[in-house]
């Protein structure tokens, strides 16, 4: 290795676009990174963070994913690339091992073909034919470096989320890269494992690292950078140190998060306010419930999920009634058993005792696709629930049923319209949107059918500001029609900010908090 | 120690050629072994089970499945090798699936065509010969088979390249000629080694046409000629209708759909690097 | 358990048994080398899982023979019963046997490597050789994938019932309702591929060069041994079959 390297990463981006699409991904960036300096680039869901990050450590590069216009510089060789086939091609190798990635989705870095944690951490190093004892150490050095010591036997596929985004990092430092990039590294997890994760970054960033975080929220971590870059709609709207662009228009306008600051607004939108939104009102008490779980107990059988022990309870006594018009939300810790709740609403799961009653009918025995037409639910995988080639097919699938052809498109369109789609309604695949914007995707599937039970299984989670407003949005004004809402989320603050009323599930049963 | 250079030149043609001649050797392995078979074949099997020709069948049919994949594997672009395992889940689950509605059909090479119109006749060819050995870990009986699914995948490339499936009624009919090949060539394979087919009502057929007093490699490639046609029309058009289905994203991202403009629709807006 | 088999000696033992079963031609040997690797799945602890893994492939196979060859056998001679032009013959429930059973033995011993072989010492030593990775890779990952994606089919199923989604008896009704949720499925797999692709590439899968392995998979000189005198048997057997019926088109 040389001495006294000073590796700096200079990104130059004119414009990058992906083959088979007109409109560039990302166009106007520019993005320095100094060693053992924190930088973060900001946007909102579907801004091309992600593009950039594959794009910077050549997980993207010119020629088979698209079309490149810009310079690449890493530590004084630049590379500058014009769109032509003859432009330099980038041995993606070598190039990672200076600047590493790690994505979002944690478990699309592993190789799928390494039985054990210890062996998925080598798996790089014996493709650059390291000697096994070198192997041994380094497995070993960074398994204590990222908590994963006590696990390296466990076969990666049963590791929860936290752990997993550490092996996706492990794996990636293990080469001890110069440069780390980092997409949407608290994606989905609890507080304790983003802690870790927290951790972790600061004491790479503390030997050297550079290391650039991609996020849509301005958290804690972000706020440490030296440095923020906000991404809007792929191009650069504001760069500079977080005290100058905290609160500014350009991280508004990018549907950046900042926690603690838009919360109260998401609920109160201006304009329509039919409901009375976070004030706990009687609501309607004329109606008979829309929804209602009577002494619902329910427990997995032994063999349904393995190592839980003899039939474990989930439920217990369960008695929940949500009027129509009402938002409850139902927080409780990981693993409580809120998106197993969720799922006895519409017959997914069937409850060993009790009954749950939709519009005053019990709905034992009765098919998951007819009870769907009351109760629209939404999970948390939006990806699963969507199968149609444009936005508007997928809205409209199913209603002609229900509504004959000529209400359906009209049906379709409002309710794209109601979650701020309806410019992609036409000519999009449903697989092109972002997440943020697939999940409203899916919310106006459900909300099409104008269910009299909506159920949101942690709408919030992944969503950018601009779809929470919307999602809040959407909530409030199914509500105001007379839909009965439950959501299931871990996140009080956005459920003191929406729900009529707040539930904690707690070793199997419901109370009020 | 010299670090490696951050960039790659353009890949070397010289290794093309060796690779060349082991993919003509496998082909030529698979089809020598076909021709000998037909001309060979006992005339009278009542002496005892075939297992002269059982051991020729096995024998080229797997040497040149091998030829192929080890001609065609070390070259596949990451991208299109990932696809071979998702490929092979494929062929399985939605065999699975399809022979879950009840249609006689087997189904079983959804995958395999898949990655020939989307990646080229070779990697398909390689997807249809380790789809039969990775099977065969659980379905030892797929194994002999390993040639004619390598065919399936390298016919379906074929086909995508000349533009068979830019218009959609055109796409079964590429599946049924490569039936009408796949068929014929995977019959002595059945015949020889099976002594007959594993399905009761393909096995009807074929004691229809043993019945009329044919020998059993005619009842079989006869058997073979009414049934794999049909279900590779099937297969070609199930390919087909998840290719359109996928966002262009996806698919645009192989060389090989933008070079042969192997889907309709316009062409991406820039010029093919 | 004392004995830990190398992949490839149990592999090669699996093949040439195979080979030699099918060379040999008699079902007496064929129904010895069925009831041995039974025998061994028993001791194994596998016996449940390969007997009914060959159950699903050999039944359908059996029946098909059997109404096949004992009912049209034309090259038969020794009528046993005849009903208009199906005729049972002693040569054609012969050859019924003969093939059944040597498929039988092949299958069996085949289930039984792949159902006590470690796979991740399988693709190490694969990897070892000059085997090109990329098979390994391919093998692995299969396996890998194949429980995830009946998890992940059954998610899908969830979500479309949960969309309205009924799924009546008809064809058609049926056909169209595979074809929703083939399409988030082979979308969803797809887009893994991709990124999985471009990781493997930033890891190193794809530039060329040799490899070390971090598992290490004991190969002790008496399974080598063992394995190259098991291809000489092998290699015999299939040189006796083919001196002794070779004249297949000439006089027979």
């Amino acid at each position: 290795m040389t001495a006294a390297t000073r590796t700096a990463l200079r990104a130059r981006i004119d414009a990058f676009t992906f083959h088979g699409e007109s409109r560039p991904a990302l166009r106007d960036v520019t993005l320095s990174v100094t060693p053992g300096s924190l930088t973060a680039v900001l946007g909102g869901s579907g801004s091309g963070k992600s593009t950039l990050g594959k794009l910077l450590a050549a997980w993207l590069r010119a020629g088979p994913a698209g079309e490149f216009r810009g310079s690449l510089e890493l530590d004084g060789t630049r590379l500058d690339f014009h769109g032509a086939p003859d432009d330099p091609r980038i041995n993606p190798a070598e190039w990672s091992r200076r600047v590493a990635f790690v994505p979002q989705d944690a478990a699309s870095m592993l190789s799928t073909v390494r039985a054990t944690v210890a062996e998925e951490l080598a798996f790089g190093l014996e493709l650059r034919a390291t000697p096994r004892a070198d192997m041994l150490r380094a497995v070993e050095r960074t398994a204590a470096r990222t908590g994963l010591s006590g696990l390296l036997d466990r076969d990666p596929a049963t590791l929860s989320g936290g752990e997993l985004r550490r092996l996706a990092v492990g794996c990636a430092v293990i080469a001890e890269p110069d440069m780390l990039i980092l997409d949407e590294p608290m994606a989905s997890l609890d507080a304790a494992g983003s802690a870790r994760i927290e951790e972790l970054i600061r004491g790479l960033c503390a030997t050297g690292t550079g290391v650039v975080l991609l996020s849509q929220a301005a958290d804690r971590l972000a706020g440490e950078a030296m440095h923020w870059t906000v991404l809007d709609a792929g191009t650069v709207t504001a760069a500079g140190v977080p005290a100058q662009l905290i609160g500014s228009a350009a991280l508004e306008h990018a549907g950046v998060l900042v926690p603690g600051v838009l919360r109260p607004e998401a609920a109160a939108v201006p304009g329509q306010a039919p409901a009375p939104p976070a004030a706990p009102g009687p609501g309607p008490a004329r109606l008979e419930p829309g929804l209602e779980l009577r002494g619902v107990g329910f427990g997995y059988s032994q063999d349904q999920r393995r190592g839980t022990g003899p039939r474990q309870r989930v439920l217990r006594d369960v008695d929940l009634a949500v009027r129509p018009g009402e938002i409850i939300a139902v927080t409780g810790p990981n693993g409580a058993g809120k998106s197993t709740l969720l799922r006895h609403f519409n017959g997914l799961l069937r409850p060993t005792e009790g009954d749950v009653q939709v519009c005053g009918r019990s709905i034992a025995g009765v098919p998951v696709g007819t009870v769907a037409a009351s109760v629209g639910l939404l999970f948390q995988h939006p990806r699963d629930q969507l199968f149609e080639r444009t936005v508007l097919r997928e809205a409209a699938f199913g209603l002609r049923q229900l509504f004959g052809k000529a209400e359906a498109e009209d049906r379709a369109r409002a309710a794209l319209a109601g979650v701020g789609l309806s410019a992609a309604a036409g000519a999009v695949h449903p697989a092109e949107l972002s997440a943020s914007q697939q999940r409203l995707l899916a919310l106006a599937t459900v909300l099409a059918r104008e269910p009299a039970v909506l159920a949101l299984d942690e709408p919030t989670v992944g969503l950018d500001r601009h779809g929470l407003e919307r999602l809040g949005r959407a909530v409030e004004a199914a509500a105001a029609r007379g839909t009965a809402v439950v959501m299931v989320t871990h996140d009080l603050s956005y459920a003191r900010a929406t729900a009529h009323r707040i539930l904690e599930l707690d070793g199997g049963c419901l109370r009020e908090l | 120690m010299s670090q490696p250079a951050l960039t790659v030149t353009d890949p070397g043609q010289a290794a093309g050629r060796g690779r060349r001649l082991l993919e003509i050797a496998g082909a030529a392995s698979i089809a020598a072994t076909y021709v000998f078979l037909v001309l060979t074949q006992p005339a009278d099997i009542a002496n005892g089970p075939a297992s002269f020709s059982a051991l020729v069948a096995l024998g080229g049919f797997l040497l040149g499945a091998v030829l192929l994949i080890v001609a065609v594997l070390p070259v596949l672009p990451t991208s299109t090798l990932v696809l071979i395992p998702v490929a092979l889940v494929l062929n399985v689950v939605l065999g699975q699936l399809m022979g879950s509605t009840g249609l006689p059909f087997y189904i079983d090479a959804i995958g395999t065509v898949l990655i020939g119109v989307l990646a080229g006749p070779a990697a398909g060819a390689a997807t249809g010969a380790l789809s039969s050995i990775v099977w065969s870990f659980f379905n030892p009986t797929v194994l002999p088979f390993a040639a004619g699914a390598a065919l399936i995948g390298f016919l379906a490339g074929m086909a995508a390249r000349i533009g068979l499936f830019r218009r959609f009624y055109l796409a079964p009919v590429a599946g049924f000629i490569t039936g009408i090949l796949a068929g014929v060539v995977s019959a002595p394979i059945a015949a020889f080694v099976f002594g007959g087919t594993s399905g009761l009502g393909t096995g009807a057929i074929v004691s229809a046409f043993r019945a009329m007093g044919d020998t059993l490699l005619a009842a079989i490639t006869k058997q073979a000629l009414i049934s794999d046609p049909m279900d590779k029309g099937i297969v070609f058009t199930i390919a087909a209708l998840l290719a359109y289905a996928l966002p262009r994203r996806t698919t645009f991202q192989f060389p090989f759909v933008r070079r042969f403009r192997v889907l309709a629709g316009k062409a991406p807006s820039a010029p093919d690097a | 358990m004392t004995l830990r088999l190398h992949p490839f000696t149990a592999l090669t033992a699996a093949a040439c048994t195979a080979v030699i079963t099918t060379a040999a031609a008699s079902w007496p040997l064929s129904v010895a080398v069925g009831l041995a690797s039974a025998v061994l799945a028993v001791r194994r602890g596998v016996a449940g899982r390969v007997l009914s893994a060959a159950a699903v492939i050999l039944v359908p196979l059996f029946l098909s023979l059997l109404v096949l060859h004992g009912l049209f056998f034309p090259e038969g001679h020794t009528v046993l019963a005849a009903w208009g032009p199906a005729r049972v013959t002693a040569e054609g429930l012969r050859f019924a046997l003969e093939l059944g059973t040597r498929t039988a033995a092949c299958v069996l011993v085949f289930l039984l490597f792949s159902f006590t072989v470690s796979v991740p010492d399988l693709v190490s030593a694969l990897s070892a050789r000059r085997i090109p990775p990329q098979f390994g890779f391919v093998l692995a990952s299969t396996l890998t994938l194949l429980p995830a994606v009946a998890g992940r089919l059954e998610r899908i199923r969830q979500a479309q019932e949960t969309r309205g989604m009924v799924i009546r008896g008809g064809l058609w009704s049926r056909a169209g309702a595979l074809r929703l949720q083939m399409i988030p499925l082979v979308l969803a797999l797809m887009d893994d591929a991709g990124s999985r692709a471009q990781a493997l590439e930033a890891r190193g899968f794809g530039s060329p060069g040799p490899r070390t392995s971090y598992r290490d998979v004991a190969d002790p000189p008496a399974q080598r041994l063992f394995r190259a005198a098991a291809f000489v048997l092998a290699a015999a057997a299939v040189a006796a079959r083919l001196v002794v019926s070779w004249p297949a088109g000439g006089p027979s």
